[in-house]
């Protein structure tokens, strides 16, 4: 990927926005580079537009490829599914545009509204500041995911998200299976052995919705009142609901919190009970708890994924590095749900 | 035969410093990945100063549970390749069903589990300490 400096980017980027946006002129302030995002790069900045005399300001957030990497995605049908959340109603940020063409940044991206707010967990689970946040939340998120689920794919032209075939579940396994067998560079008998529990247990497909296929505590931006937005919807596709409820309760996201198993917040039970009065539908807690193990097995996966992303040379980073290291805790999860 | 201090000493002293001075230095992104740094070197060093014994009884428990006399092995070399390959003839079983069921599942199960907390013990014993400590606590209390 060619290696672009931040001040070539503003220009690009001032040009593209002024384009695309049909402006007469535009400026770009305080470009800078966000923490986080361990598969995208984040960008942060203030963009004052003027189409005809009038003036405008957002907070503008770009959302850009690295390059080369192992799980891939499409930015324009993330940028297309945020779209539909919005038009929904749902709490996510406005889209504005996005490219696929190298020539502009010299891989994908899109820009939205940036979001003022929070999203590390821990200051989440331990600051003062989020009481009330923490007391409402997990409700908040429950109700958001049946919202989620009830965003009619057809009617928002997503006809490009991947069919989950018969049987969601074993069309999943299947997939990080293969994922599993590639990635793997060591023999892992912890995974070997919650996929063949998964295999003896899979559940039949209830229903078949979107799913964000990413929706953890990780991927909110949240402020002392609670939920503001929810982020990253690169994996989104058609499945089974209950992926996106059992995610929820993945250890990695508990962050030590682990007497409150959704993302350290609150009980599977209240959890799924506000996701029932939500959606109008019940949640089998065996389906939940297959669902469960299947996040933590595909966390796993993932921790393995993003130190061969390092490891291969694709993206040189001590953080994605050091996940290498995590892949144990998932293992250790998984013995206990199996045992 | 290197000079004090041992690469447990030298590399301790970067972690320290980096978690000492560079951290506080440091915000957003830069001081998250410095925080990544230091985590880095302390597993380097623990790995350093544990990984011996643990790899020898690894080699140990997996050769007894597919079977095998134990295999004398001394270079660290040879005894990562005996648990990698026993590794593997371990995970082709459990693939096969061999582990589903039955009283092998059980002495697979502890032999894995405790080669996850191996390493774990390296990686990240306060993860381990605090499994543990929350497994106990689920434990039905025996009677005194």
């Amino acid at each position: 990927m060619e290696k672009i400096e931040p001040g070539e980017m503003v220009r690009r980027l001032t040009g593209f926005i002024r384009t695309e946006g049909r402006f007469d002129s535009v400026a770009i302030e305080n470009f800078r580079k966000m923490p986080g995002g361990a598969s995208r790069e984040i960008w942060s900045f203030e963009c004052a537009m003027e189409r005809g005399g009038e003036t405008s300001r957002r907070a503008m957030v770009l959302r850009r490829d690295p390059g080369a990497h192992n799980i891939s995605s499409n930015r324009r049908h993330e940028f297309m599914v945020i779209r539909a959340a919005f038009e929904e109603r749902i709490p996510v940020p406005e889209v504005f545009w996005v490219s696929e063409d190298p020539a502009v940044l010299g891989s994908a991206f899109f820009i939205m509204e940036r979001i003022d707010g929070e999203t590390l967990a821990r200051r989440l689970l331990r600051d003062d500041t989020y009481a009330r946040a923490r007391e409402v939340m997990p409700a908040q998120l429950a109700e958001i995911l049946a919202k989620i689920h009830r965003i009619d794919p057809v009617k928002h032209k997503l006809d490009f998200l991947e069919e989950p075939g018969d049987n969601a579940a074993l069309t999943e396994v299947r997939r990080y299976q293969e994922n599993f067998r590639v990635l793997a560079l060591e023999p892992h008998p912890a995974f070997e052995l919650a996929f063949r529990w998964l295999l003896k247990r899979v559940p039949k497909m209830a229903r078949k919705t979107l799913v964000h296929g990413d929706y953890r505590i990780g991927n909110v931006v949240f402020g002392p009142e609670g939920v503001r937005s929810i982020l990253d919807w690169e994996l989104a596709h058609l499945g089974d609901p209950m992926e996106d409820v059992g995610w929820m309760c993945v250890r990695a996201w508990r962050f030590g919190n682990d007497q409150k198993p959704v993302g350290g917040l609150g009980s599977r039970e209240d959890f799924f009970h506000a996701y029932e009065k939500a959606s109008g539908t019940a949640v089998d807690p065996e389906a939940a708890r297959f669902w469960e193990v299947f996040g933590n097995l595909r966390w796993g996966i993932i921790t393995i994924g993003q130190a061969r992303t390092h490891i291969d040379g694709f993206l040189k980073s001590v953080e994605l590095a050091s996940i290498g290291r995590r892949t144990a805790e998932t293992e250790l999860e998984l013995l206990n749900l199996i045992e | 035969m290197q000079d004090r201090p041992t690469s447990v000493e030298l590399l301790e002293a970067a972690a320290d410093f980096v978690d000492r001075e560079l951290v506080p230095a440091t915000e957003g992104a830069r001081q998250f990945q410095a925080r990544v740094v230091a985590n880095v070197m302390r597993i380097v060093a623990r790995e350093i100063k544990m990984e011996d014994p643990l790899v020898r009884s690894e080699v140990k428990a997996l050769a007894r549970l597919l079977g095998h006399d134990a295999p004398h092995l001394h270079s660290l070399d040879d005894l990562r390749a005996a648990a990698a390959g026993m590794g593997e003839e371990l995970t082709a079983k459990i693939r096969a069903g061999e582990a589903d069921d039955g009283g092998w599942r059980g002495e697979v199960l502890a032999v894995v589990r405790q080669s996850v907390e191996d390493k774990l013990r390296i990686a990240n014993p306060r993860y381990l300490e605090s499994d543990i400590a929350i497994r106990n606590a689920a434990k039905p209390q025996k009677e005194i």
